[in-house]
């Protein structure tokens, strides 16, 4: 085994950020041992100047190696060592030098392979057991590796067994077929992936001449990996070379950095190469690259600030969310919008918070108050009306599936359910409350209706799925089949947390005098069996039940395994919980998640500030889970208040919120405010028509509701547990719809409609015509737009109410209605 | 073919992340704010090789037509199997068909037939409409064909709709995890009357209207850092197009085609329709026609019906060869299964999933063939087995889709458009 001995002590101490604010030139490591000709690390160059700030040069410095003989250095900073001995290398940039001491020892005889550590990470890295090709479940022409080598047991079998092991030929091994095919020699419906003269090809070249060793059981495993650095400022169109560590079960740290993966998520922020070098592009934000070797990732974070003179601002806190906000507006060296008026503040707070458009005379009211704590008044005031409960209750409704699927008699079930939900969210029930009920679910669904969740969770794979997605961020789905790609979880996380399901039964609750009927479509009970279990699809034995990062919770036939289940989940210690949920408040207001997408928390997929995200996550636990409370904070803070205005110093922002992003309306909330504006409201079938009925769309319990309306501007049909599935970005047919469809012109020129009245309202044009732009876009209208209103009715002198109906439609579809801003 | 990846290489795993990213932008992730972030729509359009503009016409024969009385005759079984009908040449030597579709028999050499194909025994379109047997996509909700086709063109439609179903929505119509933005448009239902001018509105009030928003929408698009802004206003100008010029509308009305053509598509309009939707660019329009569950009576139902299908194919693909769109046009015809080759004692036939047959013509696929036998009693296939993902693979291939093309799922599981998609050979020539 060959392996880099860089002592821990080392290691420690260059991982503190303090240790690189003292000016200078340094190199990682400091010193190197390197045992055998495979040992070939990457040293990374740093200067600090002396504001404190970190740069690259490991691309540029010049390396000199006292003795050539031991060992030499390429451009980029590569390491070889050529003989045994001890020399020194000497870095010189930018008129400074640093030395790294070196050692080399057993060149002479080859160190012995072991398959899971040397050699299948070879093929993870030039794609063979990528998804598209010998990956994937079927394999490709007959040759299957597992899922980017996360079974490695499983594809030394393949390779050895399979086809008579005509893929390995250790006689020959360079005419193995694995070789050949590989290296392009003969055809290879993958093309060329490594060259004869190679690093990858010697090494496997050199496994099968030695007999195709899969390693003693006693050789050391990878037990996680590291990159240094793992976090740094660097500038638009900057470089950072990375190295990559494996640290093993032994102690023992290898440089990985050439048979690591590498990935961005962000690429127009900043790409990565196969050798690690991170380039940022010409975009300010922040970008997460992540690193995989042998299962394990970790993740490289780069910031990319504003280029030019440091952005100064003044921006005093209202709650804790500002602190770190205006943090990230330093670190990225812009500076954040001024603060939105008051007409827009109070539309986008009663958008947000009770999905309503604000009436006219509040609007106004609000303007003129001069209450100096009026904003945070209007917050907790919007926090206690039934549309803040009922437009909540429609945002939970969706990721818990309340779906009836077009069938009467799942209604009783999935109106019951959405009115606990409601009441759930009007009483401020505390959200480890809220999750534990329906997670622990039991009983008829007359008198229990969280276990209507269970109506659309039917297996013990839903249930993961559900579980994780919703309430831990967590997508799980990939450990369904194989190892995930871009966590540590693998099959038996997933099969573990399934168990959790294994005694979860059902029968139908019969209604005397009704035939029995398909049973999902029936009214059900919910019960726990005192046996039951779930068997673990990659080892085909039963799954222990084991939460996440956890150990196994076996539970007695006389208990139910998802109260154990529950009490790990809510937690206040579970990492993951409060955090989800902190996020996807977070995302409703600010219309993009601290970590986006909001149900994809991965280690590889880091939060734009973390420091912002733990805070909120610590205020809902210290305020025992209240939803009104983490509402508050993050709706009282000066960062919501912020102008969508951009300015010179933050126009490129789009993640750390320096100004408000708008969001267009999402379907039910646009639909109402159609209604609202042309006062003409829509009674939906199937409701009560009584005045006192729910008649507007953020009410409606379930999706079975026919409109085409809602459909067009993008309303989920709950088909999964993914706020995604909710569409809020432009369509044709939405456009197309508003701009032309019967049933808005109905709307707009309803006899008694807003137009219609507004028509023989008596009161001057001018007011009329600044109440209707007040109503529509919360705003008065400017000179030169009511001037043109003005002639436009004068023109219609004889049809008033045309006029006014064209007024209504041309509102209707500006941005100015359309968005929340 | 599969360069429609945007990139030029053909091997299994030679994207990397990045190209799919970038493969992305033109293709899976495409959304209007990605190609509005990389410049104007146009401007994106430039950089990607040239795009197949190929559509899909797709007949979808409801309750599941008898294979025996069709494409798969069986003049040598013992009559309870070979029933009432009698096979006739084509015009391409060795391929028999049914008498009563004696006009498509005279241009078999535009047409072709897998005679081999394994179903499921569901009454649903799910598995002709998207792959995926109904069982299987009622929990995975994979798209139908018309929805990954209106997905791939996005943005890029112009101003007709990408999916047009003549059938209304169905199982198989529904876009599934790909978002109800690609639902197919339904002329009839709402998507189709927002086409004409609303009751109430004239043109020139129209342009009234228009320049009062004009006026008043001055928000500035810049200040939504997400695209959506700027493409509401691309949508606005093109929504204005498609009610004002009414490409959609002039193709869904038959007034506008010759008397003497309408004359040729008697009874069987839709066919007509489902070509001037094409020929106005649609990517997939699907029609169904007829009853095929038939239990009892096989023999009367199918000499009414088999005409009335005889006309419509062989009238729609002459016109598409006339007009010279037979390479861009692929055309199949199938429903749910077969029908069991023993005649019961209703004279009718009952489901039969083992095996069944499909017309398909056009694409630039190889015609004038019978790709596939059925055994001597038209029972399960005798060789070359093909289920019916593997048909429509090919069609996928015809339209210039890769069908091994990933798209994410609510879960953000990336999901082939195909998982049994190997090609029938035979047609790919």
């Amino acid at each position: 085994m060959k392996r880099l001995l860089l002592t821990l002590a080392a290691l420690s101490a260059l991982s503190a950020p303090a240790r690189a604010a003292e000016a200078g030139l340094s190199a990682y490591p400091p010193k190197l041992a390197l045992k055998g000709v495979e040992d070939c690390p990457q040293i990374v160059v740093t200067e600090t100047r002396a504001d404190g700030r970190a740069f690259d040069l490991s691309g540029s410095a010049t390396y000199t190696v006292s003795d050539a003989k031991v060992a030499r250095v390429d451009a980029t900073g590569r390491v070889f060592p050529l003989a045994n001995g001890t020399t020194e290398i000497t870095i010189t940039a930018n008129g400074r030098t640093v030395k790294v001491p070196l050692t080399a020892e057993k060149m002479d005889a080859p160190q012995p392979l072991n398959y899971p550590n040397q050699v299948s990470p070879i093929f993870t890295k030039l794609s063979c057991s990528s998804g598209g090709c010998h990956g994937k479940i079927a394999g490709q022409n007959g040759f299957r590796l597992s899922l980017l080598g996360f079974d490695p047991a499983f594809d030394y079998e393949n390779l050895l067994k399979e086809t008579r092991g005509r893929r390995v030929f250790p006689a020959a091994p360079e005419r193995s077929l694995l070789l050949t095919k590989a290296a392009g020699i003969v055809p290879h419906g993958g093309g060329k992936k490594m060259d004869p003269d190679g690093e990858e090809f010697k090494i496997v070249r050199r496994w099968i001449a030695s007999g195709m060793p899969y390693g003693n059981p006693t050789d050391p495993t990878v037990s996680k990996i590291t990159v240094f650095p793992e976090n740094r400022v660097v500038d638009r169109k900057g470089r950072q070379q990375l190295a990559v560590y494996a640290h093993y079960s032994d102690g023992t740290v290898e440089d990985v950095t050439r048979r690591a993966q590498y990935e961005s998520n962000d690429t127009d922020i900043a790409s990565v190469s196969e050798s690690g070098v991170v380039n940022t592009q010409n975009v300010t934000g922040q970008a997460g690259v992540m690193a995989r070797f042998n299962g394990f990732v970790t993740v490289f974070r780069a910031t990319v600030p504003r280029g030019g003179d440091a952005a100064a601002f003044d921006f005093k806190p209202n709650t804790v969310v500002d602190t770190h906000t205006a943090n990230k507006w330093k670190e990225l060296n812009i500076a954040p919008s001024a603060l939105a008026s008051d007409e827009v503040f109070m539309r986008r707070a009663y958008l947000d918070l009770t999905g309503t458009l604000p009436d006219v005379k509040d609007v106004l009211a609000f303007a003129e108050s001069k209450d100096a704590a009026k904003r945070e008044k209007l917050i907790d005031q919007l926090l206690d009306t039934p549309e803040y409960a009922y437009f909540f209750a429609n945002k939970w409704a969706d990721i818990l599936r309340v779906k009836r699927r077009n069938q009467p008699d799942r209604a009783y079930g999935t109106f019951a359910f959405h009115t606990w939900i409601r009441e759930a969210v009007a009483a401020d029930k505390p959200y480890d409350e809220f999750v534990r009920d329906i997670l622990c679910a039991i009983g008829d669904e007359s008198k229990s209706p969280p276990t209507v969740w269970y109506k659309e969770v039917r297996t013990p794979e839903n249930f993961v799925d559900d579980v994780s997605q919703v309430f831990l961020g967590q997508r799980m789905a990939c450990a369904n089949c194989h190892h995930h790609p871009y966590e540590k979880w693998s099959q038996d996380d997933y099969w573990g947390m399934a168990a959790f399901f294994g005694r979860v039964g059902f029968k139908p609750v019969v209604t005397p005098g009704r035939a029995q009927q398909n049973q999902q479509n029936q009214r059900q009970a919910l019960f726990v069996k005192s046996t039951g279990n779930v068997q673990n699809k990659r080892t085909n034995k039963t799954a222990d039940p084991k939460p996440l990062d956890a150990d196994p919770m076996l539970t007695g036939t006389d208990e139910d395994p998802r109260a154990k289940f529950a009490d790990w989940m809510t937690s206040p210690k579970n990492p993951f919980f409060a955090k989800t949920v902190a996020n996807r408040y977070w995302a409703h207001f600010f219309g993009r998640g601290i970590v986006d997408p909001i149900d994809d928390m991965r280690v590889t997929n880091p939060p734009s500030n973390p420091e912002l995200l733990d805070a909120l996550a610590k205020n809902l636990v210290d305020n025992k889970f209240s939803l009104k409370e983490l509402i508050r904070t993050i709706c009282k803070s000066r960062t919501y208040q912020l102008s969508a205005e951009p300015t010179e110093l933050n126009k490129n922002d789009k993640q750390s919120f320096a100004r408000y992003y708008p969001k267009r309306l999402q379907a039910e909330v646009l639909f109402d405010a159609v209604a609202k504006l042309t006062d003409s409201p829509t009674a939906f079938p199937g409701l009560p028509t009584d005045k006192f009925a729910p008649n507007r769309a953020i009410m409606l319990p379930d999706e079975s509701f026919a409109s085409y309306f809602l459909d067009v501007t993008g309303r989920p049909q709950r088909i999964s547990a993914c706020e995604c599935e909710r569409v809020n970005d432009a369509s044709l047919a939405m456009t197309l719809h508003l701009l032309n469809s019967q049933e808005v012109q109905d709307k707009i020129a309803r006899a008694s409609g807003r137009a219609d009245r507004l028509a023989k309202d008596p009161r001057p044009d001018a007011e009329k015509v600044t109440e209707l732009f007040v109503l529509a876009t919360g705003q008065k209208p400017s000179a030169e737009k009511l001037k043109l209103a003005l002639e436009h009715i004068a023109k219609h002198e004889k049809t008033k109410k045309t006029a006014y109906e064209n007024i209504v439609w041309a509102l209707l579809n500006t941005k100015g209605f359309l968005f929340n801003q | 073919m599969l360069r429609i990846l945007g990139s030029a290489r053909r091997f299994c795993d030679g994207a990397s992340r990045r190209d799919f990213l970038q493969i992305g932008a033109f293709g899976a992730g495409l959304t209007l704010a990605d190609m509005l972030r990389g410049g104007t729509a146009q401007a994106a359009a430039k950089k990607q090789p040239s795009r197949s503009r190929k559509s899909a016409i797709m007949i979808y024969l409801p309750g599941g037509p008898s294979h025996m009385d069709m494409y798969d005759l069986k003049p040598d079984a013992p009559v309870e199997f070979r029933g009432e009908f009698k096979a006739i040449d084509t015009n391409v030597p060795g391929v028999q068909i049914c008498e009563h579709m004696p006009l498509q028999a005279k241009m078999w050499d535009k047409l072709a037939c897998v005679r081999s194909l394994v179903s499921v025994d569901e009454h649903s379109d799910t598995l002709v409409m998207t792959g995926y047997p109904d069982r299987v996509n009622r929990i995975a909700e994979h798209p139908s064909f018309g929805s990954v086709v209106s997905k791939l063109r996005g943005e890029d439609a112009g101003a007709v709709p990408p999916f047009v179903s003549l059938r209304g929505m169905s199982r198989g119509t529904e876009p599934g995890y790909l978002g109800i933005a690609h639902r197919p448009f339904t002329p009839g239902g709402q998507g189709n009357s927002n086409l004409r001018l609303a009751n109430g509105v004239t043109l020139d009030r129209l342009e009234d209207r228009k320049g009062l928003l004009g006026a008043f929408d001055d928000t500035r698009r810049e200040i939504d850092a997400t695209g959506s802004m700027a493409g509401m206003d691309a949508y606005t100008e093109k929504a204005m197009e498609m009610v004002t010029a009414g490409v959609v509308r002039d193709a869904l009305d038959l007034k506008k085609e010759d008397p003497k053509v309408v004359e040729r598509y008697k009874g069987v309009e839709s066919f007509l329709t489902a070509r001037r939707l094409v020929e106005a660019g649609v990517g997939c329009v699907t029609l169904s026609i007829g009853g095929w569950d038939t239990h009892g009576q096989n023999f009367t139902t199918l000499k009414r019906q088999l005409p009335q299908v005889d006309k419509g194919i062989a009238n729609l693909i002459q016109d598409l060869h006339d007009r010279g769109m037979a390479e861009d046009v692929v055309t199949v015809m199938w429903g749910e299964f077969g029908r069991t080759p023993k005649v019961n004692m209703n004279a009718g036939r009952d489901h039969w999933s083992p095996v069944m047959s499909a017309m398909i013509a056009g694409g630039g696929l190889k015609m004038g063939q019978a790709v596939g036998a059925s055994t001597a009693k038209g029972e399960r296939p005798k060789d070359r087995p093909y289920s019916v993902p593997q048909l429509l693979s090919t069609i996928y291939r015809a339209m210039g889709i890769d069908p091994s093309q990933t798209f994410n799922n609510g879960a953000g599981r990336p999901m082939y458009i195909l998982d049994e998609r190997e090609p029938v050979k035979e047609l790919l020539g």
